[in-house]
């Protein structure tokens, strides 16, 4: 924990920068307000901000385990069955020069302005990571463990549980990772397109309303979301596969 | 007797590659087989015939009796790396042969403890393999490779990453493995020293394709020691042994 002072003291000498250059070049408020106006409107409007972080938020996450639930699966299927991964791994690669959030105002077309096309939206952007690095690190076997293996007579079922699946854990999770901070992004988006609630649609109305206090309050909430739950797949991490080197080597310094 | 392991004619083919060409060999049960060659010469694709995770192209691969379709239960393997599942402790690494068979964990608990004091990792039972040094990850791995108790070993350069010191120490473990239990042993080995210490007879090959070019005795008694080096025996089959691989171009 004590390795936080350092980002800790990095986020002080940025707001003092930020500080500094509001005063110093005397930039007017509604082009860079200055910090403390920022913290006074988080703390002010408080309640009111915690109510459309909760909206964003939920987004986030129910795109972010729509993600997991689809993607861990489809990623066994496409590394169990060849002709699946030849039908599918194609489509899904060249989805990912498709900007998908393109598809954002056809999804609200169809699903409505509810909370479903928020969370279809933020699939759309979180799930592709998820995929790749489970079919990757499924896929990371060596030889001679795989030999291993065969020679114990591993059914394919124990061939799977006992060595693949623990084997691609590290990669699963570095998918995730990106996954979860793709996910706010993904959250934000959806609703710039037709939301009444959420912290993207507070975006839009301070844009609207020429309110930088309020932009600047809803990015740190945002930047706030994306730490903590980075940081919350990572704790996971840390439980789950406490063997693997970038687990084990985070605390030595070269 | 059947013997252990018979080869006749066996022939590998990797697409265009030959890598063992009409290769034959018959291993006695309870037999201690060492195989130089230099790389690249066929010895692993040997092994990989023989514990039947490689078809053969042309010929027979027999062990006991059985030809040999697919890996049988009664082998165990030691890799060249010592491949553990880094999630699995010491303990747990062993068991893996037992639990895939579906034994009970209750019924195999004092054999891993065993089994564990006879290689020197007592203490070390409930650590992780990235907590061990080189030598003690491949000490596990023999013992996952001995742990359901097969009468047929194989070892592919199981030493060779480590230190002379500790591959002694090894060399001298593994005979007294073989001397209390009688197993059938084929040990694959960049070594002249290993081979000429371990083996009963040793199975020199050569290279592009990879064939045996000759089988020779080691006549020296049990149990043999490191500070015996001098004996003639050794001395003999080491000198034919580079005399073999000279003659074939093959200077390690
Ligand atoms: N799965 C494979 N596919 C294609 N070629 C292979 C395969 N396995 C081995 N070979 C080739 O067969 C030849 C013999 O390989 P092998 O691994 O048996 O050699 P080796 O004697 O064990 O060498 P080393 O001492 O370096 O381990 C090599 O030329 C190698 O490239
Ligand atoms: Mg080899």
């Amino acid at each position: 924990m004590r390795d936080a002072a350092y980002p800790f003291a990095t986020f002080v000498l940025f707001v003092i920068a930020w500080y500094g250059a509001a005063v110093f070049f005397d930039i007017p408020p509604y082009l860079l307000p200055r910090p403390e106006a920022v913290i006074e409107r988080l703390v002010g409007d408080f309640g009111y901000l915690m109510r459309h972080t909760w909206v964003t938020t939920y987004e986030t996450l129910g795109g972010f385990f729509l993600s997991i639930v689809v993607g861990v699966p489809l990623a066994f299927l496409i590394v169990s069955s060849r002709v699946l991964d030849k039908a599918i791994m194609p489509w899904l690669i060249l989805s990912q020069t498709f900007p998908k959030v393109a598809l954002a105002p056809l999804i609200v077309v169809w699903f409505g302005l509810g909370i479903t096309p928020k969370i279809l939206i933020t699939f759309l952007v979180a799930f592709f990571p998820i995929v790749i690095s489970t079919v990757v690190g499924l896929r990371s076997m060596e030889r001679e463990m795989l030999e291993l293996a065969t020679s114990m007579r591993a059914s394919r079922f124990q061939l799977f549980w006992k060595f693949r699946f623990p084997l691609a854990l590290p990669s699963l999770f570095s998918g995730l990772k990106v996954s979860v901070a793709f996910a706010v992004v993904g959250a934000v988006i959806a609703e710039w397109v037709g939301a009444t609630e959420g912290l993207g649609y507070l975006l839009l109305v301070a844009n609207a309303n020429l309110d930088t206090t309020l932009l600047f309050a809803v990015l740190a909430i945002l930047t706030v979301i994306g730490v903590v739950l980075y940081y919350g797949v990572e704790i996971i991490e840390t439980r789950a596969i406490p063997w693997h080197a970038t687990v084990r080597l985070k605390d030595a310094s070269l | 007797m059947k013997p252990a392991i018979r080869l006749e004619n066996v022939t590998k083919k990797f697409d265009e590659l030959t890598a063992l060409q009409s290769v034959g060999l018959s291993v006695e049960k309870g037999e201690f087989i060492a195989v130089v060659g230099s790389s690249g010469c066929g010895k692993s694709t040997l092994l990989r015939l023989i514990a039947g995770l490689l078809p053969a192209t042309e010929g027979s691969v027999m062990v006991n009796g059985h030809h040999i379709d697919g890996p049988t239960e009664d082998v165990g393997i030691a890799f060249q790396t010592p491949v553990l599942l880094p999630w699995r402790t010491v303990r747990e690494n062993i068991a893996l042969p037992l639990e895939i068979q579906g034994a009970r964990r209750a019924s195999y608990e004092d054999a891993i403890g065993r089994m564990i004091d006879l290689v020197g990792l007592k203490g070390f039972e409930d650590k992780q393999p990235h907590q061990l040094s080189g030598g003690m990850q491949q000490r596990v791995s023999l013992c996952r490779a001995l742990i359901h108790d097969p009468a047929l070993l194989l070892m592919d350069e199981p030493f060779g990453a480590l230190d002379a010191m500790t591959r002694e120490q090894m060399n001298l473990e593994v005979q007294r493995i073989w001397m209390e239990t009688g197993k059938t042993v084929v040990l694959i080995t960049h070594s002249i020293i290993e081979a000429v210490f371990l083996a009963d007879r040793v199975v020199v090959m050569s290279s592009r394709p990879g064939r045996v070019v000759d089988v020779l005795d080691v006549k020296v008694p049990r149990p043999r020691s490191f500070s015996n080096l001098g004996d003639p025996g050794f001395q003999e089959a080491s000198d034919r042994i580079r005399e073999l691989m000279n003659a074939n171009g093959m200077v390690e």
